[in-house]
């Protein structure tokens, strides 16, 4: 009896474990902030630029493009079924709910798991598995401040620009969707603007430092567990984008419990 | 104890005791001897000097270098650094006592990602209080002492052995140690080139002689001249070598 009770709680456990891991990692990410050098916080300022530079600004295409079709075949599609039943005023409670508050989001994180996300896991696992994390501890540099620090900064901002990025290009593809089923530009802008509030903007700020708090955390912390060796690097990759994917999804639906 | 140059370094002042010896090596267990004190390795490295400690892979003298920089613990005995068990302290005073250290990791420990510039620049920019122009100054300065001018701008990946281990060298110096730690050093290189990573080494910005304390295989008989203590590791025990 002890022997399945202890089978069935093994990988609970384990999970747990992960969590209390990831909860004092994210700690220390946060405390080695306050213990960078007056020429570490000019130099990390430059490598945040190159993280934005990477996760934002080289993803703005992709997401440009995803949040166009997205919204574009939500928005058609919703125009053409909800005319049907005379309920055309709902449109903007889709375009708001929905795609801006919550697909955009959502959609925004798993593009930056997927393009950066990958990289932080992998750089973090090769910087371990190279010897490069014992030589920063051996110069006395905390780790954190110089890997983790950065990206957790740069993924937080990227994200957030991102969703803004999504959110307006959504908000112009759903008018191409709505016009081309016969809605003039007043009429889909007075119906969205009836919908979205001022809630919509905190939840998005919102989502963008916990999503990309999320990527950076979940990714490097898997990165920087890598032990034994290169083969290691994939796995600690892999185990990186679901534990991501996972926790935003989680993530989206406990603000969907507060926020409701 | 010479004052620190940076108030940033300060801070690492506060571990060890003053007077202290810089590094010894108390009791350490490095095989399966039987278990006595008599059997285990002992070895105290005086101030401004040069000890190499040289035994065959299997003699456990590799592990020595990240004993003395409190990267690895020993299974019995204790590792004193300026008076400190460094071994026993907390994970970030570790970190910052290090910044009294310099180390020379086995094979040369680069950053892969950043030129050898870079590499060279970054326990100044993060390990110090330097503002980036002296950061600029004293990068420049190792820089050319380390013939690394034509090749600064390179990554580790493409550079010779000989600039990555001189790369390596400038960035353990880089906050000017007391004590410098050098694992195989001279791995791969010429006896003239080891001769000149030696020396430069073994003298701190003020010309005093630097503590170094390295770890081999075996020695250049050329770079012998230099080193004040050969210690032979073997059997778990430390058995000087006629200099």
């Amino acid at each position: 009896m002890t022997a399945v009770v202890a089978a069935l709680g093994q990988p609970w456990a384990r999970r747990l474990s992960v969590l209390g891991g990831l909860a004092r990692f994210a700690f220390r990410a946060v405390r080695a902030a306050g213990r960078l050098s007056r020429t570490g916080r000019f130099v990390m300022l430059r490598v945040l630029v190159n993280q934005i530079r990477f996760t934002a600004l080289q993803a703005i295409g992709l997401v440009a493009l995803l949040s166009a079709i997205l919204s574009f075949l939500v928005i058609a599609q919703s125009v053409r079924q909800l005319g049907r039943f005379g309920a055309l005023e709902r449109v903007g409670t889709i375009m708001v709910v929905a795609v801006i508050r919550e697909l955009g989001p959502l959609l925004t994180a798993l593009i930056v798991v997927s393009r950066s996300g990958t990289a932080i896991a992998a750089e973090m696992a090769t910087n371990k598995v190279m010897g490069e994390v014992t030589a920063l501890e051996a110069m006395g540099i905390d780790p954190f401040i110089y890997l983790v620090l950065p990206r957790m900064l740069g993924a937080i901002v990227s994200v957030g620009c991102l969703m803004v990025v999504f959110d307006s290009v959504a908000l112009l593809a759903g008018y191409v969707g709505a016009a081309t089923t016969g809605v003039h530009l007043n009429r889909y802008a007075s119906l969205v603007l009836a919908t979205l509030s001022a809630k919509d903007v905190w939840i998005t700020v919102a989502k963008g430092i916990c999503f990309g708090a999320a990527v950076a955390l979940f990714c490097s912390y898997h990165g920087l567990a890598v032990t034994k060796g290169p083969t290691e690097i994939p796995q600690a990759v892999t185990r990186g984008v679901v534990g991501t994917i996972v926790a935003i999804f989680i993530m989206s639906a406990i603000f969907v419990a507060v926020t409701a | 104890m010479n004052e620190p140059r940076s108030s940033f370094l300060v801070q690492a002042y506060a571990f060890g005791v003053e007077g202290a010896a810089p590094l010894v090596f108390e009791a350490l267990d490095l095989r399966d001897q039987p278990d006595h004190p008599a059997n285990r390795f002992t070895l105290s490295v005086e101030p401004g000097t040069v000890v190499a400690a040289v035994g065959d892979e299997d003699s456990g003298v590799g592990d020595l270098g990240r004993y003395a920089m409190g990267l690895a613990r020993p299974l019995k005995g204790r590792v004193l650094v300026f008076g400190a068990a460094i071994g026993g302290l907390p994970y970030y005073d570790l970190l910052v006592f290090r910044r009294r250290l310099g180390y020379l990791q086995l094979g040369d420990g680069l950053l892969q990602n950043l030129s050898l510039k870079d590499n060279i620049a970054l326990p100044l920019r993060y390990a110090s209080d330097h503002r980036l122009s002296e950061v600029e100054g004293r990068v420049a300065q190792l820089v050319e002492a380390m013939h690394l001018g034509a090749v600064a701008h390179l990554r580790p990946a493409q550079s010779n052995e000989e600039d990555r281990r001189r790369a390596a060298l400038a960035r353990a110096l880089a906050l000017d140690p007391e004590l410098l730690v050098l694992e195989a050093p001279f791995d791969g290189l010429t006896g003239r080139a080891a001769i000149e990573i030696l020396e430069h080494a073994a003298r701190r910005l003020d010309g005093t002689p630097r503590t170094v304390f390295l770890t081999a295989q075996d020695l250049h008989t050329s770079v012998r001249r230099l080193i004040a203590r050969v210690v032979r590791v073997q059997d778990g025990l430390a058995q000087d070598e006629p200099s």
